[in-house]
């Protein structure tokens, strides 16, 4: 066997890969990035490049490369083979972004397509997709905590202190920030050493008992934790560095003094809101009267609460806010209706604008929206009403006002009909969380996660 | 991996040309046919030609390149294909080290296979814990063996009707006992031959006669066996594993009461060379039994405990329903027959109460139905494998905590499912033992053996 020769090509790279011939250009392997070995091949000087590598493998790689997507013959190979060689390689992102990319995202067609199974005998408390955006999956069931990567194919399990973890976040590839609300403290685990728990860190609450953690978020820079004190009259935000996990400061911090128990509402969801670098927390109360509850923001450098909603009709049931679409969207839960208030225009008296039937709201002794989530992805909406899904988007219908000045669109969320009828299931969902190009969907006492994506254009595997 | 042509090696096998480099062949499997065919040197520029299969080759070598199976073949070619192809080129290890399961993790294991044998399908003992990962089952009066691939390599058929237990004292020699026929009996199962026996007789005790084997238990020393005679009278035997004669009898009694029953579960650890020995039985009033560990140099009992009645440790009504011992950490285990705790006692510190009870923080999750209790226990790698009825939960140790610089050792213990809920219907779990990051799991009236394992990929269901 012997190389073609082809004179004034220096840009012309053969590489021989267990056997086989392969030729393609320079600029073909650099596009691979200067750590992976494909760029190695191309400053290599030497004239006989030699891989001792699979050559099928290697050519679905080289497609890769060269175009982008998958081609159709790598249907005959396992995914798991070509993660493995990706890795090898040093070009596994390439994979992810022609398998699992998150602008393959159609919300209008997204489908039931696999369901994962968890071992043992318990159902997700909470999930958490992956950090890097590829499409994997944290789940919490029982003091366990299951890891599926980006493929869902490759899956591990570690073992925690908690006897139900309640809260999980991941705050850097492969560290964990877990707490639940029957155990103090929050802690980070490290899952590329088998669950160790790396640290563990708690709030110093004014009343000297220990901590648990109601909700956990971050941003680019923060880990922010909401803890209550376990005698349950005080609660307040930590916010620590993300990197070295000192705490930087405090905010929102309550305590119950005298009678006025709505006072020392813990939050329970924190969501970061980076267009106005603002912490959006929220908590709710059900008492005997109603359900109480409220929506801050917190600017966190100046530790200022810039706005608050206080919440006592057709409180929130849950709350989410969307950077794409400029506003917070809460689903009711006397209504069960969705509701959305736009973020540049915070500071009105009544900031709702009811998306469903208005006059449920005045509807009392009403608890449509108990236990619906609510959830932004992208641009669009998702809410979940007992064992549905509906999806809220946004449809631009002209411009108001000055043109020349405060441009504002003029908007409008319209309701759609979710998937199959058939997929919908008859079980109450508990929880929905986004990654790459899916939605993953949780239900009562069912030991396994749905994952719903797009049908796969072209190529599946 | 980019080399100069020196070390590189082509191959024809079956008409298709594979370029390697040679040390890849020689740093995985050196002693192998590929390795002598692939030396560089002796066959000058001429490809070897190999007249086998090139597909199936093409697995072998990316098995030699990257140490792994291809995901790929196991759905094109079968497990039997690719262990007689390894055969051929030598490189069998190679192929099982990529073929043996991830170490097993109680809380993250699930089924995937379940071995029957052709006929009797029904399982009285098995035995999995001699380390090279293969199952031996006794079912009716035949030995099944299952090699490390849980491939059948063989069954035997021997002369007793039932065999109830079973114990590896060889590579290839097993130590049998029937429930219904006296005396132990080894058998040599790679040539289908019978050894010899054991018998439990007494010449100046007539009464010593038609003794049957309770337990067996291996030991560099001797085979230990507890035999009970008709009248209940009962002991356990050292035994000679050259002359297949008793060597010693130990804790010899009449087997009147709870307290002096025969040992139904025999376990050594070989690091202080004690025998430990317990019987539990189940009435109307829940469990009674005792633990006992004797030295068999002396024969002496060196500690014992009788539930419920001695010591302080005696928590009400929950007595013991079953002991196993963590030979490597000297962890003697027990599991408390009514609340489900688990106990555990340093083999090394015993004492009058040594035991230190783990419970479950959140008891809401476990249902203390009348399903049975528990029935056995299994101690495998830290982790304590305990059945209830038809259902399987471990207890597995959460990691060591770090605190400053130092390293607390946090013997915290965790309660978790092995089995779903569908699982545990498939009737009462008789037997657990785990070998070879395996769990295997026997179920009363029941065809086959359950094989349970971890896996670092998911069970991901299609449903489009």
């Amino acid at each position: 066997m012997s190389f073609p020769i082809i004179p004034h090509e220096t840009n012309l790279v053969s590489i021989n890969v267990g056997g086989r011939i392969f030729q393609t250009t320079k600029q073909t392997l650099t596009l691979a990035g200067t750590d992976s070995l494909f760029s190695r091949l191309a400053t290599d000087s030497t004239s006989t490049r030699f891989l001792d590598r699979d050559p099928d493998l290697f050519s679905v790689l080289l497609y890769i490369l060269r175009t982008g997507n998958l081609p159709a013959r790598s249907s005959s190979f396992h995914v798991r083979d070509l993660i493995e060689e990706s890795r090898y390689y040093g070009i596994e992102s390439f994979l992810i972004d022609s398998l699992s990319n998150s602008s393959q995202f159609e919300a209008f067609d997204l489908r039931k397509s696999r369901i994962l199974t968890l071992n043992g005998r318990d159902s997700p408390s909470t999930i958490s997709p992956t950090v890097n955006g590829g499409g994997g999956l944290h789940v919490a069931h029982g003091s366990k905590i299951t890891s599926f990567d980006w493929s869902l194919r490759r899956k591990s399990t570690v073992l925690t202190n908690f006897s139900a973890v309640d809260s999980l976040l991941e705050i850097s590839p492969g560290v964990l920030a877990a707490g639940a609300t029957d155990f103090p403290g929050l802690q980070i685990i490290d899952l590329e050493n088998g669950g160790f728990v790396r640290t563990t860190l708690n709030w110093e609450n004014p009343t000297r008992s220990s901590s648990t953690v109601q909700a956990i978020g971050s941003s680019s820079h923060f880990l922010f934790t909401s803890f209550e004190s376990s005698r349950r009259n005080s609660n307040s935000i930590m916010v620590y560095d993300l990197s070295s996990l000192m705490p930087v400061s405090e905010i929102d911090h309550c305590g119950i003094y005298g009678s006025d128990i709505d006072s020392a509402i813990p939050s329970t969801k924190l969501r970061w809101i980076q267009s106005c670098n603002l912490l959006m927390v929220s908590g709710s109360h059900s008492s005997p009267s109603g359900v109480n509850g409220h929506i801050r923001f917190w600017d966190v450098r100046s530790r200022t609460m810039v706005w608050e909603i206080k919440e006592t009709q057709d409180c929130f049931s849950d709350v989410t806010v969307s950077d794409n679409l400029s506003a917070v969207f809460k689903v009711g839960v006397t209504s069960g209706e969705v509701f959305y208030t736009d973020l540049r225009r915070l500071g009105s008296e009544d900031p709702w604008i009811c998306l469903g039937e208005e006059k449920k709201r005045s509807l009392k002794d009403r608890r449509e929206g108990v236990g619906c989530k609510i959830e932004s992805y992208g641009n669009h909406v998702f809410c979940s009403k007992g064992n549905g899904i509906e999806l809220w988007s946004e449809v631009i219908t002209g411009l108001i006002g000055n043109a020349s000045r405060d441009v504002s669109e003029e908007r409008v969320f319209r309701k759609n009909s979710f998937g199959k009828s058939a997929d919908s299931g008859e079980i109450k969902i508990t929880g929905l969380a986004f990654g790459g190009n899916r939605m993953f969907v949780t239900r009562k006492d069912q030991q396994s996660i749905e994952v719903w994506q797009s049908p796969s254009r072209g190529v599946s595997i | 991996m980019v080399s100069d042509n020196g070390d590189r090696v082509k191959l024809n096998v079956g008409g298709e040309i594979f370029e390697t480099n040679a040390s890849t062949i020689q740093s995985t499997c050196p002693d192998s046919l590929l390795a002598a065919l692939s030396n560089p040197t002796s066959h000058g520029s001429i490809p070897v030609f190999i007249d086998r299969d090139p597909e199936i080759f093409s697995v072998i070598l990316n098995l030699l390149r990257t140490r792994t199976l291809p995901a790929t073949s196991s759905g094109v070619f079968s497990k039997q294909e690719l262990l007689d192809e390894a055969l051929y080129y030598g490189v069998e290890s190679l192929l099982r080290s990529a073929m043996l399961p991830p170490p097993l993790l109680g809380f993250d294991a699930s089924l995937v296979s379940t071995i029957t044998p052709a006929a009797d399908g029904i399982p009285s003992a098995f035995t999995a814990t001699a380390g090279d990962s293969s199952l031996w089952i006794a079912h009716g009066g035949q030995i099944s063996v299952y090699d490390w691939s849980l491939s059948h390599s063989g069954t035997v058929r021997t002369h007793l009707n039932d065999i109830t237990s079973i114990c590896r004292v060889w590579d290839e020699a097993a130590a049998i006992g029937s429930g219904s026929a006296s005396g132990l009996h080894f058998y040599d199962l790679s040539g289908g031959r019978y050894v010899g026996s054991t018998h439990w007789t007494d010449p100046e005790d007539p009464r010593i006669h038609k003794a049957r084997v309770a337990a067996v238990a291996d030991s560099t020393s001797g085979v230990f066996a507890s035999f009970e005679c008709l009248h209940r009278e009962n002991s356990v035997l050292q035994i000679d594993k050259s002359t297949l004669q008793v060597a010693a009898v130990i804790g010899q009694q009449p087997g009147s009461s709870a307290k002096t029953t025969v040992p139904e579960k025999l376990r050594f650890v070989p690091t202080n060379g004690l025998l430990i020995g317990s019987a539990v039985q189940r009435g109307v009033f829940g469990c009674s039994g005792y633990i006992r560990i004797w030295d068999p140099r002396s024969s002496n009992i060196v500690w014992e405990t009788n539930e419920p009645g001695s010591g302080r440790s005696s928590r009400f009504g929950d007595s013991l329903a079953d002991m196993d011992v963590d030979v490597e950490d000297s962890i003697l285990f027990k599991v408390c027959s009514k609340s489900g705790d688990l106990g555990m006692a340093d083999l090394r510190k015993l004492g009058e109460d040594p035991w230190v009870y783990m419970s479950d923080e959140n008891p809401g999750a476990w249902k203390s139905g009348d399903d049975g209790g528990y029935s056995v226990v299994h101690c495998y790698r830290k982790q304590v494998l305990a059945a209830r009825g038809g259902a399987l939960e471990v207890w597995s140790s959460v990691k060591e905590k770090t605190i400053g610089d130092q390293i607390r050792s946090e013997s915290l213990y965790r309660r978790n499912f092995v089995d779903k809920e569908e699982d545990s219907e498939r009737g009462m779990i008789s037997k657990i033992e785990a070998g070879g990051d395996r769990l295997f799991v026997s179920r009363e009236f029941m065809e086959g053996v359950e094989v349970w394992e971890s896996s670092n990929f998911s069970g991901i269901i299609s449903v489009e």
